[in-house]
């Protein structure tokens, strides 16, 4: 089949509207007679509330409800592990900043801001536990005494071979720690919405969020209502990169609505939504990678911990990912993982973008380089002769899949750069002379995958409708896709009508996709791991392929409609499984996408400053439905990665946050981000996926902290290992290399 | 009440604001025009760019009341009947907004910078968007756009 519409950079669905300023995104709703609200946040990260004192709140005009826990009525939620309370009462423990001891609403959002202020709570603070090292050892403050005798949520363990004998057979050993921070997702639309009730009595939410059908069974818990008896409808989000999978204000607009009957609005300012939401994981990161003389990996040995903060959230399926890809995508004969996540009282942590694949790629393409340094190769020829292929064992003990790209993307990204192929052999390019007598060149590599779909068992899928209005002649007028699947920004809409018109044969300007309305639409999953494209591709096209099929009936009957619903199941084709509880061995994932990336770095000796010159990405996506939107995503990828590299840092000390705005947490400008940008799309098709597709938009930031980190040190000779690389802990390791420090 | 009198996109209008009042929040709840976004409310991501006698301003910070007798374009100003303004089908073509969230700001930045200097280098687009923040795109497709719309526009002829 040749395709017309897939493979085609069509105009995003929505750019019109966008660019216009029509497009409407939460902050932007208003209803008759709405009332405003504003959240009583924790001040402590660790402490028992011992009195709420409401009353000079209440006592001031235009203060309608001061809703307390007593208001809740099943005060608890949590999108994996119900462990956290919506509102936290007298005698309960905060855990964390974010945690809630209020709402206030009231008919203006400056009474709603003035009547939060005089909200008066006692707190009896706590030992706080702010590293997660110390929350696991026996003896610490526990976070969730009603959670038994540790504050550890999670231990994975995965043992594969025999690790003695894979030491014993290297040649080189090298060990190191890692430690990524935590980082914001900073998408620019900060949590905002309204709650209210609809005509058929219905508890509402307008709110942004990626998984919304998820979202109305924890709302559903919380008011101890039915189903059928809440809604949440999605307008356009201002990004989310994960950071919208949990609810931060969806329940709390929902408990509004139901408490006082009224429209309710709120929005969060950015200090809020910096300080009380969740963030991406810290990890720390013991690694100790073996391999022979001649570069074949032998064994590795790990151990990664990670800060879940106050409450669980998704750590623990974070965990399950990022020790399953502890390894990086090579083969490596003997290994031995020890994953750990733990409670602490600081920032809650979750999902975002790489879902526990990011960090531990930072670790594994750090010792990939400091091995090819060690036994004196090329970082992209030991590379090469490791990376996985079809059917390579991977870390747990499964064949991989067809439509491993990996060393497709590499030899695309070195070729790029400038390397030379001669045989087995790969020779560096010149870097040229910087431009100041001040300045040092250097370049980096590095790899890495991640998952496509929700893994380890877990039964993904995906359900659409599909909905054909033929004219006079018979001919598809107009085609609507039905699907709670969210987009975010990344295209998910598009790349979805554009698998629609393709598998249907219709023009794509005829393909509607619905606005994400839980009374209209079906459940379509998660959007995250990167799956909408491949999950909700595959039940599109199965839908629409039906469709068509039924089109051919109404010709005969002479009905102008034609009606579809598919619910595509990712174990239909792939089943997961999960860890096995002795050695971890599983099939963990259903399909995959694979990257790698090369940074040209000049450093500032004086300053320690990084200038990145130029950037080469190259993503294995099976096939770009969108080739423009593939750019696109690669684009921010490398600026979510060249921020994770160089310039973000969620700082807390004892459980407070020290960085609660713009200026104070850098997001990369355009001045940032490399002047030169070159992508590739590199296609090996996954044959399970829509058109071969697999998916994009999470790895691509991946391989870039590791890739500009190394290319640091190739300029300037020192290994930074705890991210970000600061021009100061640049300088300071330049000294301390130098005998200065 | 102070009356604040302004050229809004064209047209004379007049609203009561209080002293106090900021030009986003009278924009946006104030006159219903939602184009102008707010992010971080204080001046460090240009999602409320518009334009003041054509200069690209944070409206966020920007007191209503200083803009008394000015003229003030946001999003929703530009292009004509209906038609886009070529800097927003650039931006279109060149799969540019991914959220959206900062591209009225990004358009605003991009109207200011080519108003005042039509062939602008990358270099010169660069500092044209830098007080602009965009978490999605990695701003490369924002800065082809532009150069896309300063070469359509050499074109035919100028901006405006
Ligand atoms: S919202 Fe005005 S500069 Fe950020
Ligand atoms: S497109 Fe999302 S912030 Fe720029």
């Amino acid at each position: 089949m040749s395709n017309r519409v897939v493979g085609q950079s069509v105009p995003k669905i929505d750019a019109a509207t966008k660019v216009r300023g029509q497009r409407k995104f939460p902050q932007d709703f208003n209803m008759k007679g709405q009332l405003y609200a504003k959240v009583v946040w924790s001040e402590y990260p660790h402490a028992r509330v011992l009195k709420i004192d409401v009353s000079p709140a209440e006592a001031l005009p235009g203060v309608v409800a001061i809703l307390t826990s007593k208001d809740v009525p099943v005060n608890e939620y949590g999108i994996n592990i119900v462990d956290q309370p919506v509102l936290v009462g007298e005698g309960e423990k905060v855990r964390w900043l974010g945690d809630r001891i209020a709402i206030v609403i009231g008919e203006s959002e400056k009474i709603a801001q003035e009547a939060r202020q005089l909200v008066r709570v006692e707190y009896e603070p706590l030992p706080v536990v702010s590293d997660p090292r110390e929350a696991m050892k026996p003896g610490a403050p526990l976070i969730h005494e009603e959670r038994g005798d540790s504050n550890i949520l999670k231990h994975v363990k995965i043992r594969k071979g025999d690790i003695e004998k894979g030491f014993a057979e290297a040649d080189v050993v090298i060990e190191k720690y890692y430690l990524t921070p935590h980082v914001e997702h900073a998408y620019m639309q900060p949590e905002a919405g309204v709650g209210y009730i609809d005509e058929k009595g219905r508890v509402t939410v307008i709110a942004a969020a990626q998984w919304s059908h998820d979202d109305l069974h924890q709302i559903s818990h919380m008011l101890d209502l039915p189903l059928d008896q809440v809604r949440e409808i999605v307008p356009a989000i201002g990004g989310a990169f994960g950071g919208r999978e949990d609810m931060y204000i969806q329940h709390l607009l929902a408990l509004c609505a139901y408490c006082v009957r009224r429209p309710v609005k709120m929005v969060f300012d950015r200090e809020e939504s910096i300080r009380n939401t969740g963030k991406r994981h810290p990890y720390y990161m013991k690694y100790r990678t073996g391999a022979t003389r001649d570069g074949k990996l032998t064994a590795v040995e790990i151990e990664l911990i990670s800060d879940a903060g106050g409450y669980a959230s998704t750590s623990i399926p974070v965990l399950n990912n990022a020790a399953s890809f502890a390894a990086g995508p090579y083969v490596v004969p003997h290994a031995k993982v020890d994953a750990y996540t733990v409670y602490t009282n600081n920032a809650v942590t979750m999902a975002m973008r790489g879902f526990g694949s990011t960090q531990p790629a930072f670790a594994y393409e750090m010792q990939m380089n400091k091995l090819a340094e060690a036994l004196g190769v090329d970082p992209v020829e030991l590379r090469m002769k490791n990376l996985l292929e079809d059917g390579s064992i991977a870390l747990t003990g499964n064949p991989m899949p067809k439509g491993v790209g990996i060393k497709e993307t590499l030899r695309q990204a070195a070729l790029g750069a400038g390397w030379r192929e001669e045989g087995d052999q790969w020779i560096k390019p010149d870097l040229g002379t910087p431009s100041a007598p001040y300045r040092r060149r250097g370049i980096g590599v590095a790899c890495g995958y991640k998952n496509v779909g929700y893994s380890f068992g877990f039964d993904d899928k995906s359900k659409v409708i599909v909905e054909l209005a033929l004219d006079e002649s018979g001919e598809v007028a107009r085609a609507l896709v039905k699907l709670g699947a969210s987009d975010q920004g990344m295209g998910a809409h598009t790349a979805l009508a554009q698998i629609a018109a393709e598998a249907l044969g219709i023009d794509y300007e005829k393909v509607r996709v619905a606005l994400v309305d839980t009374s209209v639409v079906p459940n379509g999953g998660s959007c995250s791991a990167s799956r909408h494209v491949y999950m909700s591709g595959n039940a599109i096209i199965r839908a629409c392929q039906e469709a068509v099929r039924k089109r051919q009936e109404a010709l005969r009957t002479g009905e102008r409609r034609v009606s579809v619903e598919y619910e595509y199941h990712g174990r239909s084709v792939r089943p997961t499984t999960p860890y096995d509880d002795e050695n971890g061995m599983c099939d963990p994932h259903i399909s995959y996408g694979y990257t790698s990336q090369i940074a040209l770095v000049e450093v500032d000796v004086e300053t320690g400053q990084t200038e990145v010159l130029k950037f080469l990405a190259a993503q294995d996506v099976g096939k770009a439905i969108n080739p423009e939107m593939v750019k696109g995503q690669a684009g921010g990828g490398v600026h979510m990665g060249l921020g994770y590299a160089l310039t973000e840092e969620f700082i807390q000390k004892e459980g407070l946050v020290k960085t609660r705005r713009f200026s104070e947490y850098h997001i990369p400008t355009v001045a940032d981000m490399p002047r030169e940008f070159i992508p590739f799309i590199v296609e090996v098709p996954d044959p399970t996926g829509p058109f071969g597709a697999k998916g994009v938009g999470e790895m691509t930031t991946l391989p870039t902290a590791p890739a500009i980190i190394s290319a640091i040190h190739d300029a300037v000779g020192v290994w930074i290992d705890n991210l970000p690389a600061t021009a100061e802990k640049v300088w300071w390791k330049m000294r301390e290399k130098a005998g200065m420090a | 009440m102070p009356t604040l009198k302004m050229i809004l996109n064209g047209q004379e209008v007049f609203v009561d604001v209080e002293a106090g009042d900021l030009l986003a929040d009278v924009l946006r709840d104030k006159l219903g025009l939602i184009g102008t976004k707010i992010s971080c409310g204080e001046g460090e991501c240009g999602a409320c760019a518009v334009l003041v006698d054509g200069r690209a301003v944070d409206s966020c910070l920007y007191p209503a009341l200083k803009a008394q007798g000015r003229e003030v374009t946001t999003i929703e100003g530009l292009g004509q009947d209906n038609r886009l303004d070529p800097i927003q089908q650039a931006f279109i073509d060149k799969t540019a907004p991914q959220c959206g969230y900062c591209i009225p700001g990004m358009v605003i930045s991009a109207k200011a910078l080519l108003d005042e200097n039509p062939h602008p280098t990358r270099q010169e687009i660069e500092e044209g968007i830098s007080g602009n923040l965009c978490r999605c795109t990695g701003y490369y497709q924002i800065i082809e756009a532009i150069e896309l719309a300063a070469e359509r526009l050499a074109e035919k002829g100028g901006p405006k």
